[in-house]
Order: C-alpha cells, then sequence, then structure tokens
C-alpha cells in the first residue's frame, strides 16, 4: 500500500538533488574549493585592522619562504651543493625568487652610509661623541692603525671621522651567519659541517592546494641528491607544515572515511544479509554532498579539517535508514512505506535533536566548528530527505529477513540487565556511577593549547629547532605594534620601548630585537649629533698629527653639516635597510605605525610588562591570545550546552509529556558526564574539543533516548536499532579518535566515549517502573 | 736503447720537477713551527702626503695563530685564531664581535702567512714566480665582491714571507714588511700564554 503522496516524493526529491548536483559542480568548476589555512578556523581575536595588517605581515615570509641549509664537511662542496639546488630550485617555477647569495652593491652601500653619518648612527657611538669627543678621536686614530678592523666600505678620504665604519659595526648581527666573501655566500659553522643558506620565495602561499605538496617533493628530490654528495638539507617553512598537514588529512579522510564505510556496509550484510540494503549508503552519500555544498555556498571554501571531522557524519547520517530498517525484526513482513510511515515521527525528532545539537556548535566563536556544523547540520538534512524520500522506492519490494543473531543478542543484554537490577537496584547503581564520575572528574585536567590543531611530525619540528640553533634566528610570533601621531613620535616611542628590552637581553630573557630606530634615529637625536660635530675641531688634534689635512676635515665637516635629516621613507630605500622594511607600517588613518620583530624568547609573560605605561605600545600575541580565547570558550561552550539543552526538551515536551522529556535529555547529559569523568581516569586532558564533543553527544544521545522510548516492535528490537546505530556511529567517531592531529583525536575520543555511555543508559529511559530520581543533581 | 729512453724520459720531466709550485711554497711555508719577527706597516692613503707608518713585533705559530703587537705610534696587542680575532684591553684579551666580512679578511691574512695556498686558491687567481729563495705571489680576486675591494695583493718572500702589498681598488694600499724573521725561537712562556688564554 502507497500514498500518492509516496509517488510524488522520490521525483520531487531527485529534482532537488539535481539541482544540488549542478550548484556542486559549478561551485567545483575551478578545481577543488578546499583549503588548508589554519589561522581561517581560529577566532579573530582582533577586530583591530592594523593590526591584521601588521599580523599578515609578520607571518606573509612564514607562509612564503623556504629556509634551507645546505650542509656539508667542505666548505667548498657546500657551497658549490647550495648553488646546483638553487639553479635547480630557479628552474622548478615554484618560485619567485631564490637566493643563496647576497649580492651587495657596493657603491649603493656606500651612498646609503655616506648620507646616513647622522642618522644611522648608533645609540652608544651617539653618546660617545657628544659626551667623549676626546676618546671619539682616540678610538678613529686607533683605527687607522688596525689591521684587523676589517675592510671599510667607504674609504678613509671620505670618511676621515670613520662614522660609516661605526655605523657599519652596529648593524644588528645576522645571528651566527658568516659572509663568504668569495662566492658571497651566507655560512654558518656547526657540528662540523659548513651549512649555506638558500633562501626562496614561493610564487603561492602555503594555504595553497598543490604548492605546499610541490614544494616538498621538490625538497624530497633536493635531499636526495644531496645525501648522494654526502650532504645533508635541512629545511624550515610553513610551506612544509602545510604539506604535512595536507597529505595527514588525505590520509585520515581515507582512514576514518574508508574504515567507516567498509565497517557500516560489512554491519549492514551481517545483519540483514541482503545485498541491496546497501542502498542504505545512499543517503550518506547524499548527506556528504549537501553539507559540502551547502559549506562552499556559506564560507566560499571548505576547510581540510572540516572534512576530516565531517566524514565522521557517515556514521550519523546512516542511522536515518537504519531506523525502520531494524523493524524488518518485528515487522513482518517488512515493507519500506509502511516501515517508514511507523518510525517517521521519531526519525524527524530525531533529525531536529541532533541539528540542534550540531548547530549549537555553530554559536561558539570558532569558524572550525561553524563549518563544521553548517557541514554536519546540512549533511544531516540531505540524509535525512533521502532516506524519507527517496530510500524506501529504492527499497520497494525489497524482501528483508534479517538474521536473528543481532536479536538475540539484544534479549540477551536486556535479561542481562534484568538480573542485574533485581540485584542491584537503581539509585545504587546512580550512586556508583555517580562516584564514578566524582572520581574522574577530581583527575581531570585541562588543556588549551593552538598546537592542538596541528599534527606536527616530529622531523619537521626538528629541523626547525636546529636550523634556530644553526643560524641563531629564533623569530618569535610576538611582536610589538607602535602607534604615533607622526614618524618623530614613533621613533621616540620605540626608543623608550627599546630601552626596556634591552634590560630583557641583558638579563637573557631575549636574544634580540630589530627596531626602525636601530636604523634611523629620530630627528632630535640627528640634531643633536650635527651641533656635537659642531664642536670637534678642539678634539681632533690626534688626526692632524697623523697627516690628515686640516682642509680636509673642515670640508667633511661642513658637508656633514649641510647633511638633510633623514625620514623613515628616505632611510628604507638603501641596501642595508633590507631586513627593515617589512617593520615599516607607514602612515595609517592616525598617523604612523611600525612594529618591532623579536628573536629568542624565554618569557612571554614579561613582554606584555614592557608595554605598559607606554602610549602607543601594544604587543600582539596572536598564540597568547587564541589560547585564552580557548579557555573562555570553554565556559560558553558549557553554556550553549545547557542551552541546547533546554531547547531539546522544549521541543521533547509536544510528544513525551514533560517528565518524559527531562529524562530523555538527563540521560545523555549523564553520559556526556561519564565520558568527562572517563577522560579523566585515563589521563586525557580536557580540551575545548573534547567538549564540543560532549556537546555532540548530548544531541546523539537524545536520538538513542527516543528511539528506545518508542519502544516500537518491543525493547529487544528498540534496543537492537540503537545498538545499530550506536555501532555505526562509534565507528566513525572511533576511527578520528586515532587521528594524529590532537584535537582532532580528542574530539573522537570525548564522543566515543559519551556514545559508548549514551547507549548503555538509554535503556533506563523507557522503564517507567525504575524512574531515575535526583535529575537535577546529575547534571 | 731502453737507458736511453728513460734517460730521455727524466730530462724532459726535469724542467717540471725543478720549477717552483705553489705547493713546494706551501710546504717551505708551513715549515717552521714558530716565526718571530719584527713589522712596519705603511698605510699609503690617496689624500695623505706620508703614510700612515706602524711598527712592532709578531709571533706566528703554526698550531695556534698570531700575535700582533703593535708598538709605535700606539700600543695595542692583537691575537688571531681560529676562534677568531681578539684584542688585548689590560691584562685580558677581549674577543672582537665576530663581523662577517672582517672575519674573511683575517682569514685571508692567515692564509697568506701561513702560505695557505689551498685557502687562498678559493677567492684569488694565484700566480707565482720565482725560486724558493726569492720569489713573488701575485693574488687577483676571483670573486665580484672581492674585487669591489681589492685590485691585487703581492707577496714576497724567501725562506719566509718578507713583504705583503695590499692595493685597494680606492686608491689606496698597504704594505706590511717583516723584518728579522727567524724561525729559530720557541714560543715563549708569556705567548704561550697569550695563546692558551
Amino acid at each position: 500500500m502507497i500514498l500518492p503522496s509516496e509517488r510524488m516524493l522520490p521525483r520531487l526529491f531527485l529534482i532537488l538533488l539535481l539541482a544540488v548536483l549542478a550548484l556542486a559542480g559549478w561551485q567545483w568548476r575551478n578545481g577543488a574549493p578546499l583549503s588548508a589555512n589554519l589561522m581561517e578556523l581560529v577566532p579573530g581575536t582582533s577586530p583591530d585592522a592594523l593590526e591584521l595588517i601588521a599580523e599578515q605581515r609578520m607571518q606573509e615570509p612564514l607562509n612564503r619562504e623556504v629556509l634551507v641549509l645546505v650542509g656539508h664537511t667542505d666548505r667548498q662542496q657546500a657551497i658549490a651543493l647550495a648553488q646546483t639546488l638553487g639553479e635547480q630550485w630557479q628552474a622548478s617555477g615554484l618560485f619567485d625568487k631564490v637566493q643563496w647569495t647576497l649580492q651587495a652593491d657596493v657603491p649603493a652601500l656606500r651612498t646609503q652610509l655616506l648620507n646616513g653619518r647622522l642618522a644611522m648612527l648608533s645609540a652608544a657611538d651617539r653618546e660617545q661623541l657628544i659626551e667623549q669627543p676626546q676618546a671619539f678621536i682616540q678610538q678613529r686614530v686607533q683605527a687607522l692603525f688596525d689591521p684587523f678592523s676589517g675592510f671599510s666600505l667607504v674609504p678613509n678620504q671620505d670618511d676621515w671621522l670613520g662614522l660609516t665604519g661605526r655605523i657599519q659595526n652596529s648593524q644588528p648581527q645576522r645571528g651566527a651567519i658568516q659572509f663568504d666573501i668569495g662566492s658571497g655566500a651566507l655560512v654558518a659553522d656547526a657540528d662540523g659541517k659548513s651549512w649555506v643558506m638558500l633562501r626562496a620565495r614561493a610564487q603561492g602561499n602555503a594555504f595553497d592546494m598543490n604548492l605546499p605538496l610541490q614544494v616538498a617533493e621538490l625538497l624530497q628530490r633536493s635531499r636526495d641528491q644531496a645525501s648522494q654528495a654526502q650532504g645533508q638539507l635541512l629545511a624550515a617553512s610553513g610551506l612544509l607544515y602545510a604539506a604535512s598537514g595536507q597529505q595527514q588529512a588525505s590520509r585520515e579522510i581515507t582512514w576514518v572515511g574508508g574504515g567507516a564505510t567498509i565497517g557500516i556496509l560489512m554491519l549492514l550484510l551481517l545483519a540483514f544479509r541482503r545485498l541491496r540494503v546497501w542502498l542504505a549508503f545512499v543517503p550518506v552519500l547524499v548527506g556528504m554532498l549537501f553539507g559540502a555544498v551547502a559549506c562552499v555556498a556559506l564560507f566560499g571554501r571548505m576547510h581540510v579539517m572540516t572534512l576530516v571531522l565531517g566524514s565522521s557524519l557517515i556514521g550519523v547520517a546512516v542511522d536515518y535508514p537504519l531506523h525502520y530498517l531494524s523493524k524488518s525484526w518485528s515487522l513482518k513482513p517488512w515493507r519500506s512505506w509502511p516501515a517508514l510511515r511507523l518510525t517517521l515521527p521519531g526519525l524527524s525528532l530525531s533529525l531536529a535533536t541532533t541539528c540542534i545539537g550540531y548547530l549549537a556548535l555553530a554559536w561558539t566563536p570558532f569558524p572550525a566548528l561553524t563549518q563544521i556544523a553548517i557541514f554536519s547540520a546540512a549533511g544531516l538534512v540531505g540524509a535525512y530527505l533521502t532516506a524519507v524520500c527517496l530510500l524506501p522506492a529504492l527499497l520497494k519490494g525489497a524482501d528483508l529477513r534479517p538474521a536473528q543473531w543481532p536479536l538475540r543478542l539484544c534479549e540477551c543484554l536486556l535479561q542481562i540487565r534484568q538480573a542485574l537490577l533485581a540485584r542491584v537496584p537503581t539509585p545504587v547503581l546512580l550512586v556508583l556511577l555517580l562516584s564514578f564520575c566524582a572520581g574522574g572528574l577530581w583527575h581531570l585536567t585541562t588543556k588549551n593549547d593552538i598546537r592542538q590543531w596541528i599534527g606536527t611530525p616530529q622531523h619537521l619540528t626538528d629541523e626547525a629547532r636546529d636550523i634556530a640553533r644553526i643560524t641563531g634566528f629564533q623569530p618569535t610570533s610576538q611582536f610589538f605594534l607602535i602607534r604615533a601621531d607622526d614618524q618623530p613620535q614613533l621613533l621616540e616611542r620605540q626608543t623608550a620601548l627599546n630601552e626596556r628590552l634591552d634590560q630583557l637581553i641583558a638579563l637573557e630573557k631575549l636574544q634580540g630585537y630589530l627596531s626602525l630606530n636601530q636604523l634611523v634615529s629620530p630627528p632630535a637625536d640627528q640634531q643633536k649629533v650635527r651641533q656635537a660635530l659642531a664642536r670637534l675641531p678642539d678634539f681632533w688634534q690626534p688626526l692632524l698629527d697623523l697627516g690628515v689635512p686640516v682642509a680636509a676635515l673642515q670640508g667633511e665637516l661642513a658637508q656633514l653639516q649641510a647633511l638633510p635629516v633623514t625620514d623613515i621613507d628616505a632611510a628604507l630605500a638603501g641596501p642595508l635597510a633590507e631586513p627593515y622594511r617589512t617593520l615599516w607600517l607607514g602612515p595609517t588613518t592616525q598617523g604612523v605605525a611600525a612594529m618591532i620583530s623579536l628573536q629568542g624568547l624565554n618569557d612571554a609573560a614579561l613582554l606584555r610588562v614592557q608595554a605598559v605605561d607606554l602610549p602607543g605600545v601594544q604587543l600582539v600575541d596572536r598564540l597568547g591570545d587564541l589560547n585564552r580565547v580557548f579557555a573562555a570558550t570553554q565556559v560558553s561552550a558549557a553554556e550553549l550546552k545547557l542551552a541546547s539543552c533546554v531547547l531539546i526538551v522544549l521541543l521533547l515536551i509536544w510528544p513525551f509529556g514533560v517528565s518524559a522529556a527531562l529524562r530523555i535529555v538527563a540521560l545523555p547529559l549523564l553520559a556526556a558526564l561519564c565520558s568527562l569523568a572517563s577522560l579523566g581516569w585515563l589521563g586525557q586532558p580536557l580540551t575545548l574539543f573534547s567538549l564540543f564533543g560532549l556537546l555532540l553527544v548530548t544531541a546523539i544521545g537524545v536520538d538513542y533516548a527516543i528511539l528506545m522510548r518508542e519502544q516500537i516492535g518491543g525493547a529487544a528490537v528498540s534496543l537492537l536499532g540503537t545498538l545499530l546505530a550506536a555501532v555505526t556511529t562509534w565507528l566513525s567517531f572511533g576511527l578520528l579518535a586515532l587521528s594524529s592531529t590532537p584535537a582532532v583525536s580528542n574530539f573522537g575520543l570525548a564522543v566515543s566515549l559519551g556514545l559508548a555511555f549514551s547507549f548503555m543508559l538509554a535503556p533506563w529511559v523507557g522503564r517507567q517502573e525504575h524512574p531515575i530520581p535526583a535529575q537535577e543533581d546529575q547534571r | 736503447m731502453k737507458r736511453l729512453f728513460i734517460w730521455l724520459l727524466l730530462c724532459s720531466l726535469s724542467p717540471l720537477a725543478q720549477a717552483f709550485d705553489l705547493q713546494q711554497l706551501s710546504d717551505q711555508l708551513a715549515r717552521p713551527e714558530v716565526i718571530h719577527g719584527q713589522f712596519i706597516q705603511e698605510k699609503h692613503l690617496r689624500a695623505l702626503p706620508q703614510p700612515l707608518t706602524s711598527k712592532g713585533r709578531f709571533v706566528l705559530a703554526k698550531n695556534h695563530g698570531l700575535l700582533w703587537l703593535l708598538q709605535t705610534p700606539l700600543q695595542q696587542d692583537y691575537r688571531i685564531t681560529a676562534q677568531g680575532i681578539a684584542r688585548r684591553d689590560g691584562n685580558a684579551w677581549q674577543m672582537l664581535p665576530n663581523k662577517s666580512a672582517g672575519a674573511e679578511q683575517n682569514r685571508l691574512f692567515l692564509a697568506v702567512l701561513q702560505g695557505d695556498s689551498s685557502g687562498l686558491q678559493r677567492d684569488f687567481e694565484l700566480s707565482l714566480s720565482g725560486e724558493p729563495q726569492q720569489w713573488k705571489l701575485t693574488l687577483t680576486p676571483r670573486s665580484v665582491l672581492l674585487k669591489q675591494v681589492f685590485n691585487q695583493i703581492n707577496i714576497d718572500g724567501g725562506e719566509l714571507v718578507q713583504r705583503i702589498e695590499l692595493l685597494e681598488t680606492q686608491g689606496d694600499s698597504t704594505v706590511l714588511r717583516m723584518l728579522d724573521a727567524t724561525a729559530a725561537q720557541p714560543l715563549s712562556e708569556a705567548e704561550q700564554h697569550d695563546f692558551a688564554e
């Protein structure tokens, strides 16, 4: 018996499906709309536009540059190898720029040094010139005789006072890197090897889908080539992390998706003994399609992490067909449409509660979870629609003769439960369970760290650490943002901050920093230098004694007095300014802004203190901010969880009444509590992700409670339906727990534990003669 | 007949064997363990009528490095070792910051004095003339970078290095003359102490 509406439904649904497929095709017209940018997933903590620009500027090189150290016991071979690889990389077409030598433009350097004699003098040299002009001249005389002072770029007769030499020597050190004057290569010696630095700037960034993999492949070929020449490569780049993340994600999608699929198909075959029952997988596929389309439609792109977590949806989506397929144990003969009609209310309620659970995730400030929520909710709607509209038509005329063993197993389970309850009454069990929970919660620790989002392979972090050790470059993610009304004020503010940072360096809490005022001093200081120089003729007799013509010195002085005040823009034009250029943010709506980058930080908390009382100075610590947001979000996640429960209760009052609705929700909450306690007993930390996982448990657990409560076809059949649904869901979330990304695995673990408890507790929902006391206490 | 052939062969090889080559120079200069001597340094600056002249003593020890003891017109002691360059400050040696280009130049300086031609060949075109007791080595920079600093370096010597002349591109030049160099004396206790510190 088929209703007329049921004849129409499949056709209407097919039209919808075609439309969605067409939309998907259009979305994928330019290749997969996938993204691997981790930063898209974390909450935006700074609404400030300037801060965002500064952050992008600081991150850009991390995401685009590859830093390689080419090592060999023989320095010449290392240089030759770096050259060969550099040429190959240049020819690969993956990079804008490959650099392994420093091609110094000596005339341009000379010009910059000569023009910057007033503005580029370091604070210490400036102080000596102003306060101890005698010592200043004495040192100059000494330098003229010193055979080892290193060559000066500017000839002596152009700079009798030696200002350019002082500027040259006061430039911040390039770590432990030395300049090989013969080849122009940058070389560091460590571990009995010479390491030549090779830097490459990729054409795209780490968030391209293909580029990181291509770069990783090229690097691997270069590594092989180097080891054939007895050399060794060390590499660090955001691109490599991205490549490893992508490989890991695709591996895990295959594992989780493939594993869950095979497991579920086997389970279906074992239970129903008909190949045709595999059609029950159609809702899963349609669900995935709907999820992906909705995600791309809303966010423009889909993140690979959404796909990994979303692949767990397979286990949830297959529950809808299972709802009515499992009725084949009681309905004899089983016919698809009548079975659907019988289970439709429960099915719809289950969709509603699960969607509420998932959509609760969407209200968290985490784009990652919003995406997963949208993907899952849309996917569930797709799966539900397929299960309701299309699948019964596909299964029409199917003659299901399910295996009897699952039913016997469930009957057996119920008997065990009865036997248990006969000896130990429910309140005692509840007390035992609650004490288990109390003990577990006592052991529970929390941990929130952005690093949980990244399953970083050990060898990559090891190499990055080696590179930092060999080169002495230890860039930190924190930096200072300085704002001011104009350039002079900006430089003054930097000076104030640098005084504090110098103290940290003296205490070895910080290794170094790079700041614009190391390149150009404030106009007031430039003026002081000019005045001090005017007094110098009283002290320069020692130079005259050497035979330096007085006319030459006077000419030089006149030239120095005539030098204009150098501003930041002028200072940044020369070749010495290369490392400083990223620091300058230029004019903003409120004035000007610049950054100070830091090296080798030991204590992040100390940095925040440095900015106190300094106007316009702000520490930007994205990682720290994020970790704080994580911790704060835990609280709001708990609130969301309660809110979603209230919503589900309200929804369930209509079909079940108040007390039953409360009980249906109380059980999954208790399950979530047990899951939390288990994490404690297992020594696993509570993270934001496990908490979100528990949010989900409530939603799915309600589903089981409803199934048990409805008791269509008897307690054993209902338990069997719940068991099937739970096993399929376990399969997918359990596989997530094996992920090498801590966040994902934590999520999977929390959900699978919660589901196990939900299943075990589900039978209590329908036993009116065993009411559960004190439900409020279980929250 | 066979004997004649060998004789002819030997004759044809002998000019090669007799020519004074870089390897022989290296071996010759690397032989003494310790060299003591005086030096006179003249810095000829284009703009000065007379050179900046300084005098002092030097100690070159094969396994340690170089002590460069400037005595007039001012007193200043320097020490160059594999670790870098140090200046005597009161009684203690003070390591100077390892300025990349400066360190490279001092490596060259040490290579020149010790006759380490393999170290020099990397960066310079070497041409040697003369004989073991009177030779002249000319260094012409290979790399673009060095060419921007030096035109040429000339080294003259006999048993030991006697004169080094650095011709800079900007027109300045430095002449170092080593006088009374002797390989007879071992390191004194004070000198050993200076290298050990």
